[in-house]
């Protein structure tokens, strides 16, 4: 068995299950997808992927094309939702008037909540946020071996790694 | 015998068995017609390898490359298996419906089939695997034994350039390898010294990929891509080698976009002619005085059984029906190991691979290095599945770690059993109104048996060579993504409970013939089934057109 999908087939199965979610959520709420939801997104997808000496999320664009993608947005406007709740249950208007630390903690809160949509949330943002982070060039650059394996193929695959 | 046939035989099917009986046809001086569903692929264009996204991509999908079949539903997973769940530490665990999850059968339509985007391992399957009910009580024994088929290994082994070591083993050759070994990688020998304390022997792999040029084809450069498809020519798919040799005798004529919908019969036992599907709906009749298929062991069948079950007298045409047993666990290393340099599966662990090698289960594996033929080959799919978390922690995480994974697999004999199988689907249909095949697969408990011993071992192979720290593990207890997959139209001696003779041929129709992994009567101990299948169809090549 060769799973070479498997990223693909990882994201189609969060994509299904999200469907799925939404299809039932959807006869009890339907949250908006705003400019304020567009912008807590792009918010979690830097914290996420800050970069620590490499350019970030946000410098790469890689929270547009997330925002860009209209089949999650229903679940995205439910995760901000989420998130939003939390910093009011803490005395605060919304998750971006918290600061970075209580940021961090939302989402943890969030990937660790029983709520289906607000832990589905983390893990479509971490999962298209990484796929479309570490496949961007200039983060490919800053690291060995990611280059097109052909047409040099490795003459040093006998060697300890460069 | 008809004689409005423009050919002396149709093939149906281009893949493995296709090409080579195609070839062996040839080389008889009969003239071939070699159909194939899907498309022709041109390897300096369609493979991706070169390209900057590289690691986002996949063998490529062209149209008609990629049939469709459906699945019944899942067996159900019962009790904890902490060995077989399938997980990573970046993507937790993976099936969760408490059901197998019938993911996909990895199958290329195409000239070439398969072979493709198959690894290239080439192996000779182990004798004893072959005489399962004899000598073990279960499956079924082949009506041949190894040295029946040994010459063809070897005639095929030569056409390919098979690269390997000097002893396998059980397996005698009458011959050495055409072409030396190729060097262990830098990972595998990692692995080796795991091996090595573990008292396990641990060699190079036998690689249907070029150690020196042959044949006007260059040798491999080790880049490690060839599941997205050589485009060098080195990798011994089937287009660059029986295909190629048998167009090169003149007598072979390919079609690809060419389904055939379904095969005619008439008196006297035979078959007349196959019909081919065109995109703009028509249908063409293409009489044959000999038919040979090649399907594959989900396609064949559903081709007989969709043309009012032909050849299936026996009751058997899809019963059967064996599926790919395998797990693999991803550790990381303390040292980085950038295990996608080199062969995939370069080396390999034959200790437990014959029928009576795992302690208290028959069936055997092997154990081999999985690092570079797996799909964590690019630094995202790493980052998600390697490393769990986000933020800057996961970011240093992932800067440190980047290159130390490697991957041990093991691939393990599937029994078969009345519960796996593939059939009609009465509700699924393909563009010409032909039902789909549906795969039906179940585990029993001697398989779980197997699967835990693979686990184990494989685990401790890791933790023996320095990767102790596992983060991904996944089995086909839980996912079924069969690439090998065999038994449906099982070859024996009784006519009752088996589909095709000892050559390959229908017992009834004496001019149909099956040259795929469909024939198997058993899978062996987890060799890959492609060399075996070229073997096979050389063999019945061999014996068509004689008294028929």
């Amino acid at each position: 068995m060769r799973r070479r999908e498997f990223i693909a087939i990882f994201g189609l199965l969060l994509l299904g299950g999200v469907a799925a979610l939404r299809r039932n959520l959807a006869i009890f709420w339907r949250s908006p997808f705003n400019a304020h939801t567009a912008q807590t997104v792009t918010a979690v997808t830097e914290l996420m992927f800050p970069g620590d000496g490499l350019p970030g999320a946000t410098e790469l664009g890689i929270h547009t094309r997330i925002v860009a993608m209209s089949e999650l947005h229903e679940l995205m406007a439910d995760g901000v939702d989420w998130l939003d709740g939390r910093a009011k249950s803490q005395g605060v208007s919304d998750f971006l008037s918290f600061d970075e630390s209580a940021k961090l903690a939302a989402i943890e809160a969030a990937f660790a909540s029983g709520d289906d949509a607000a832990k589905q949330f983390v893990l479509i943002l971490r999962f298209y946020g990484g796929l479309n982070y570490y496949s961007d060039p200039v983060i490919k650059a800053a690291f060995p071996y990611t280059g097109p394996p052909q047409p040099e193929g490795f003459a040093d695959f006998q060697d300890a790694p460069k | 015998m008809t004689n409005d046939a423009d050919w002396d035989a149709v093939i149906v099917g281009a893949g493995a068995g296709g090409a080579a009986a195609a070839y062996g046809l040839c080389q008889r001086g009969m003239s071939v017609l070699l159909l194939d569903a899907g498309p022709h692929f041109d390897p300096a264009v369609d493979y991706p390898l070169t390209e900057s996204d590289w690691d986002s991509r996949e063998f490529p999908e062209k149209a008609g490359s990629t049939g469709s079949v459906t699945f019944a539903p899942g067996q159900q997973l019962i009790g904890a298996e902490p060995l077989l769940v399938s997980h990573s530490t970046g993507l937790g665990q993976l099936v969760t419906s408490g059901t197998r999850w019938m993911e996909k059968y990895y199958h290329v339509r195409g000239i070439g089939g398969t072979t493709l985007h198959f690894t290239g391992e080439s192996h000779r399957i182990h004798p004893d695997a072959m005489k399962m009910k004899s000598r073990f009580g279960v499956a079924a024994d082949w009506p041949i034994d190894y040295a029946e088929l040994e010459p063809f290994y070897t005639r095929a082994e030569e056409l390919i350039g098979v690269a390997g070591p000097t002893t396998q083993g059980a397996r005698w050759r009458s011959r050495a390898f055409p072409l030396p070994p190729h060097p262990l990688s830098y990972a595998a020998r990692t692995l080796g010294r795991g091996a090595a304390a573990l008292g396990l022997d641990w060699q190079a792999n036998s690689r249907a990929a070029l150690s020196l040029p042959w044949n006007g084809r260059p040798p491999c450069n080790y880049c490690g891509g060839c599941n997205d498809g050589c485009p060098r020519g080195d990798k011994g798919s089937a287009d660059v080698t029986f295909i190629a040799a048998a167009l090169a005798t003149g007598r072979c004529t390919v079609r690809s976009d060419s389904p055939v919908l379904r095969i005619e019969s008439g008196t006297e036992d035979r078959v007349t002619a196959v019909l081919v599907g065109h995109p703009d709906g028509t249908i063409e009749r293409i009489p044959s005085l000999h038919l040979i298929l090649a399907c594959g062991a989900v396609e064949t069948p559903r081709l007989l059984l969709a043309s009012d079950g032909l050849g299936n007298e026996s009751g058997e045409v899809g019963l059967n029906f064996m599926d790919t047993l395998d797990v693999t666990v991803g550790a990381l290393h303390p040292d980085p190991q950038h295990a996608r340099r080199g062969l995939p599966d370069d080396a390999i662990c034959w200790d437990f691979n014959a029928p009576d090698a795992i302690p208290g289960v028959i069936g055997g594996c092997r154990i081999y290095n999985a690092s570079a033929d797996n799909e964590l080959k690019g630094l995202a799919g790493f980052a998600l599945r390697a490393v769990s978390g986000w933020g800057r922690a996961h970011a240093q995480s992932v800067r440190r770690l980047w290159g130390h994974e490697l991957y041990v697999g093991a691939i393990g004999e599937s029994l078969p059993n009345r519960n796996s199988r593939v059939d009609l689907d009465p509700d699924n249909h393909d563009q010409f109104g032909i039902p789909l095949a549906r795969i039906s697969a179940w585990l029993d408990e001697s398989d779980l048996s197997r699967l835990r011993f693979m686990a184990t071992k494989s685990r401790e192979l890791l933790a023996a060579s320095g990767a102790e720290d596992i983060f991904e593990s996944y089995s086909s207890w839980d996912w079924f993504g069969a690439t090998h997959v065999f038994g449906t139209c099982r070859m024996g001696s009784d006519p009752a409970v088996s589909v095709v003779n000892a050559d390959g041929r229908s017992h009834r129709r004496r001019n149909l013939w099956i040259t795929d992994a469909s024939v198997f009567p058993s899978s062996g101990g987890g060799e890959a089934p492609s060399l075996t299948i070229h073997a096979l169809a050389l063999r019945t090549a061999e014996r068509i057109g004689k008294d028929h």
